[in-house]
């Protein structure tokens, strides 16, 4: 169980800087693609390059021990550690977020390449998180199912957007509004029963005798009284 | 589950009980942007499929919010086990710390070091696991706080994390002994035996010449050939074997130079490393560390232990035993005779900057002793660039340094430079091949 420091199931830092690069800059050409003229749209795709990199760079760093007491430093190491300290705190991430759905409604409306976005954004969201707590894709495993119902959700958003509407105007945008946040109440109150339960008590594996004993448990049977 | 080997350091130690401190992760604030993004987007443009990328998001959210209800320990053991609590500079320390009653979330340990404490390879400071194994470092002598080391619990959705910090253990970090081998030996020795050859004949194993044979010598020791030479019976002679008293004076009044390389550095890495090689050499070892306030002084004794003794003696001015003691005032009149034991050989430490140490090594010289000064002095004034006051000051200085160096000189002091990165005994190699006279 014990384990070296920085080792263990992570992958080493390149390849898992590589996914989150690669999807947040594929996000960020998928929602800007095709160019066009529009008004904040060369400062929305700057703003998302940006936090792209800013992301990966903060990935990067994160890797860089800080030292507890900054006040004999140097002035050069004191701004590269004032520096890293903005990188990290930032919420870069958020950014790439925002400006990346922003540059999706500065197109006119396409709701399966939409829908291809928002599946890239998750996508590029848990391979973040996966990058950053060192951890192995196989955390996200109790997770897939709920995914996967998000997925379907994605899908039926998509579909709705393709529906044409019963009418222009305000009325029926609304409805199918209502229809879409109806689907997705209806998918949080299955929830409960689409992702696993924590492990219970009484389903927890019995120890064996011997290592129950090393761990000072008293194993029920054997040492019983009376 | 991980096994407890009972031999496991871990279990030795007590464990502290902590407070977690819950709050989202950032991965849950992500999440809640993107979903919030969509479902604002989609109700202000009328885009339904921008409620469908908020989706999944929500769903995430969701979940792990009906998950985490209620199982989130509020509380945690945590144990910290440091293989030493003493090491010399560059030494590395094994820390080990371990978490108990997390169940079987995520645990992510980071080191952040103390000043002066390297985490072995810089990448090598955050750990996974309910037990992990770190390695420090410390870079300078002092008594140094490892730093503190940063817990993080995650659920199994990673939605919520759970902080806490642990200050780790003090690690009293001692300056590490540079290399010296030789070691100077006096003309006169005391009469005590050892393993330096006096200029006496005796029991020792040098050969020290040839004698006519006398009833009452040992008949292996004839020597054959002379005999056979001189027509008369003659036996080899051997050198006693004797040892000497050494008093380390380490000039702790000024700390000039670069950190790391300064002149105190120098001075107490120097006294370590003769201390250790003295002591080798069988000889009786005691320091005498000059302060602005007063000097602090350890008597001079045998032993692997008297080592520790020494150098704990020069980091603090705290008398450790009833060997050792603290005079006010830095004159060496004030010394017993314990801390300055006549006829003892005096290695200093000092970069030669405080007048008054300066007139101690004087006035020692003048009652007798016979001293080797070592420069441990490295740094220069700083001159600024086209000024020539500056330029002229630091002649100045120079001079003055020289005009010390040759009244110790004078005086039958030498003295040699030791610039911290060679060996030590370089800057010795004139005195070790011949015992250092002894001038009245």
């Amino acid at each position: 169980m014990t384990r070296a420091p920085g080792r263990g199931t992570a992958p080493p830092l390149g390849p898992r800087l590589l996914g989150p690069g690669l999807l947040g800059a594929g996000c960020v050409v998928w929602a800007a693609a095709p160019l066009s003229y529009a008004r904040y749209l060369t400062f929305a795709l700057a703003l998302a390059g940006l936090g792209v990199a800013a992301g990966a760079l903060r990935l990067a760093l994160a890797e860089i021990a800080v030292p507890e007491d900054t006040y004999l430093l140097t002035a050069a190491m004191q701004f590269w550690l004032r520096f890293g300290k903005i990188v990290r705190l930032a919420p870069w991430e958020e950014g790439v977020v925002v400006a990346v759905l922003w540059l999706e409604v500065l197109h006119p409306a396409r709701p399966w390449h939409t829908a291809v976005l928002g599946a890239a954004l998750i996508a590029y969201l848990l391979a973040t998180h996966l990058a950053e707590s060192g951890t192995s894709p196989g955390v996200l495993r109790p997770q897939v199912r709920v995914l996967a119902l998000g997925a379907g959700l994605l899908a039926l958003g998509a579909g709705a957007g393709m529906v044409a509407a019963a009418g222009p105007g305000f009325g029926s945008a609304l409805l199918r509004l209502l229809a879409a946040g109806a689907l997705v109440t209806a998918a949080v109150l299955v929830l409960p029963y689409v992702a696993p339960a924590e492990v219970r008590r009484r389903d927890r594996p019995r120890l064996t005798r011997d290592a129950a004993v090393r761990s000072g448990e008293r194993p029920r049977e054997t040492f019983r009284e009376g | 589950m991980s096994a407890i080997v009972p031999d496991d350091p871990l279990l030795r130690v007590p464990g502290h009980e902590l407070g977690l401190v819950w709050r989202s992760s950032r991965h849950a604030r992500r999440l809640l942007t993107l979903s919030l993004a969509g479902v604002l987007i989609a109700l202000l443009t009328g885009r339904p499929e921008f409620a469908g990328v908020a989706a999944p998001a929500l769903l995430l959210l969701a979940a792990g919010r009906a998950q985490r209800r209620n199982l989130a320990p509020a509380r945690i053991v945590v144990r910290v086990w440091l293989s030493a609590g003493r090491a010399f500079e560059g030494e590395a320390v094994a820390l080990e710390v371990r978490a108990e009653g997390h169940g079987d979330r995520h645990i992510r340990w980071t080191l952040r070091p103390g000043a002066e404490i390297n985490p072995g390879d810089p990448t090598m400071w955050a750990a996974d696991g309910a037990q992990a194994s770190f390695t420090v470092v410390a870079e300078r002598w002092g008594r140094r706080r490892i730093g503190t080391m940063g817990l993080v619990v995650r659920d199994r959705w990673r939605l919520a994390e759970g902080h806490l910090s642990v200050i780790l253990p003090v690690l009293d970090c001692y300056p590490g002994p540079t290399d010296q081998r030789t070691t100077v030996v006096l003309r006169r020795l005391p009469n005590r035996v050892g393993e330096h050859a006096a200029r006496t004949a005796g029991m020792g194993i040098e050969f020290f010449g040839v004698r006519e044979y006398l009833p009452g010598d040992r008949q292996r020791s004839i020597n054959w050939p002379a005999s056979t030479r001189r027509g008369r019976l003659q036996v080899n002679t051997f050198a006693t074997e004797r040892s000497q008293d050494v008093v380390l004076l380490a000039d702790a009044t000024s700390d000039v130079g670069e950190q790391g390389s300064s002149a105190l550095d120098l001075a107490l890495r120097g006294a370590a490393a003769a201390a250790r090689a003295y002591l080798e050499g069988r000889d009786r070892v005691g320091v005498i560390t000059y302060q602005w306030s007063g000097v602090s002084w350890l008597a001079p004794s045998l032993g692997r232990r008297q080592l520790d003794r020494i150098i704990v003696s020069m980091m603090t001015s705290r008398p450790l035993t009833s060997r050792a003691g603290w005079a006010r005032g830095a004159s060496s009149g004030r010394l017993p005779r314990a801390a300055l034991p006549p006829g003892a050989l005096i290695v200093v430490f000092s970069p030669l900057l405080d007048q008054r140490f300066v007139e101690s090594l004087r006035n020692m010289r003048e009652r007798g002793f016979t001293m080797l000064v070592v420069d441990v002095l490295n740094a220069e004034p700083p001159v600024r660039r086209r000024s020539s006051e500056d330029r002229m000051a630091r002649q100045i200085w120079q001079m003055e340094k020289e005009a010390i160096r040759f009244s110790l000189h004078e005086l039958g002091v030498p003295v040699v430079h030791w610039d911290g990165v060679q060996s030590l005994d370089l800057p010795h190699a004139a005195y070790v091949r011949r015992p250092l006279a002894v001038r009245r």
